[in-house]
């Protein structure tokens, strides 16, 4: 499982990061929105549910699950 | 761009039937969802038409759209669009901030609408639509646009200003709120500043408002107690330098977000409630889905509404069908060539959701009401919220909005249309789509 994030879309809902904060955190930035960090890029498979939950949930569709 | 490489692009063909005065704004006016579809059947992927003046290139499927909302604002900017907004929001707010101060005044407007406060807004709407549903015994008929608007009013004061503010100032509020909201129209993008009584009653409006902003933040600075509203979080923000908003700038931030938010939530929660009177198989579905979710007496909270598949999927085939806005602008700052075509500096670009979501290649039959669909792969396909960097920070905020009104609102009663299906239509007016007015419901209590 590989996590992409698209930053064009990413307004610092920040639902990620209480969906799997193993995997997402959300920065502050110089200047304007917060923007998602992917901590782990390839997450082990026991993650699987919650990184699937944080895309689902994503106000902004910024996160995709390639396998 | 350099002379010559422009002369080596297309120019986008012009959508026919100009008049000499207004261009096409009178066509516009009288029907723009007709209009759009007209333009973009005629010239295709990019249709040039004159608004008041401005010669505005509609950009029309998820290709095009992409462009619009990916290119950075340097190219295609917001806030040069959208001036006519200016005198509303007032001076150094949003789109007459420098970039700087616009992105952090966003950016605080949306920490506002973030994981965290909307728990608490959850919570909010859910007592709200409860004292709103309090005296509607059981049956009766009512007028869906009036009560939605008074409901929207009602959770808009209270997110955004807290439960006092809700009690005590609500009505003066809207009645200032409705003076700001006469002071945009179609006259305003000739030229907002000219001598208008609608003008001189917008200035009143918004000056009498920033009183009342300046108060109740006064009194919150010398309280000092936490209220867990938007407010707060706009009052709490910094910029770099560590400066807070002034009172022009927060009063500014409050209308911002009001008509963001009020009048697409009411007209769209209208439009939800019109289409499960009209449907009620799919309302049984609904309420067999709300029935199982609240089985065991669960309350209405952020936990309970985080999903509710059908409803979801209802709900976004009511904002496909009837999308509150209809286009979105950019002014072209900086000339860009698209598919060969050259978009030139100084003309405005649109995108029309409504157009979009009418497309038959990802929506079949699209002027079908099909809860059942699924929405379609290709981003930016779907885009009732908009998309990219601008896209509705309270998209959110919209959903839970609805999913909490009409989780107590099924479970307690069943609706239906008291006339034909046909006399109910949509006003296309005033750049928005909502039910034509009245829009009158008759509602009976469910029996279990």
């Amino acid at each position: 499982m590989r996590v992409k994030v698209d930053l064009d879309l990413c307004q610092g809902h920040s639902v990620c990061l209480v969906e799997c904060p193993e995997v997402f955190d959300v920065v502050e930035q110089d200047d304007g929105y917060p923007q998602v960090v992917v901590l782990i890029n390839e997450p082990p498979e026991e993650l699987r549910k919650k990184v699937m939950s944080a895309a689902m949930f994503c106000p902004n569709r910024v996160i995709t699950v390639e396998d | 761009m350099s002379e010559a490489a422009k002369a080596g692009l297309k120019r986008p063909p012009i959508v026919s039937g100009a008049q000499a005065e207004g261009g096409h704004m009178p066509e516009f006016e009288k029907d723009y969802c007709a209009f759009i579809s007209r333009a973009h059947a005629e010239c295709g992927e990019l249709a040039e038409f004159d608004f008041g003046g401005q010669e505005t290139i509609l950009m029309s499927g998820p290709d095009a759209q992409e462009v619009f909302f990916r290119t950075p604002d340097e190219v295609f900017s917001q806030a040069q669009a959208y001036q006519v907004m200016v005198p509303v929001f007032g001076p150094g707010v949003i789109f007459d901030a420098s970039p700087e101060r616009c992105k952090t005044q966003l950016k605080i407007q949306v920490d506002a609408l973030r994981y965290q406060n909307m728990k608490h807004y959850a919570s909010v709407i859910a007592q709200e639509v409860e004292d709103w549903i309090a005296d509607w015994g059981d049956e009766g008929e009512i007028e869906i646009l009036h009560a939605f608007h008074e409901l929207t009013m009602h959770t808009a004061t209270h997110c955004l200003l807290g439960k006092e503010f809700r009690h005590s100032m609500t009505e003066e509020f809207f009645s200032l709120y409705k003076d700001l909201q006469a002071g945009v129209q179609a006259i305003s993008f000739v030229d907002p500043y000219m001598q208008q009584p609608v003008f001189a009653a917008r200035d009143r409006a918004r000056e009498r408002l920033e009183e009342i902003v300046s108060e109740l933040v006064a009194r919150r600075r010398a309280s000092g107690k936490e209220y867990g509203d938007a407010l707060e979080t706009f009052m709490t923000g910094t910029y770099k330098d560590g400066s807070h908003l002034t009172d022009t700038e927060l009063t500014g931030l409050i209308i911002a977000t009001m008509f963001a938010g009020h009048h697409t939530s009411s007209g769209a929660g209208a439009e939800t409630l019109l289409e499960i009177a009209r449907h009620p198989e799919y309302a049984a579905e609904l309420k067999q889905e709300l029935d199982e979710i609240y089985r065991d007496g669960e309350e209405i909270s952020h936990a309970s509404m985080r999903a509710i598949p059908k409803l979801e999927s209802f709900i976004n085939e009511v904002l496909r069908l009837h999308p509150p806005l209809v286009i979105l602008m950019r002014r072209v700052m900086d000339d860009l060539q698209y598919n060969g075509y050259l978009i030139e500096k100084g003309k405005t670009v649109a995108v029309s959701i409504y157009e979009s979501h009418i497309d038959p290649v990802y929506f079949p039959d699209p002027h079908r009401f099909d809860p059942h669909r699924q929405e379609p792969e290709r981003m930016f396909a779907y885009i009732p919220f908009g998309g990219g960097r601008h896209k509705c920070a309270g998209n959110a905020f919209a959903i839970l909005q609805l999913k909490a009104i009409f989780s107590a609102l099924l479970r307690r009663y069943d609706f239906d249309l008291v006339g034909p299906a046909e006399d109910y239509e949509d006003e296309r007016a005033n750049m928005t789509i909502r039910p034509k007015d009245p829009c009158i419901l008759r509602y009976k209590r469910r029996t279990v």
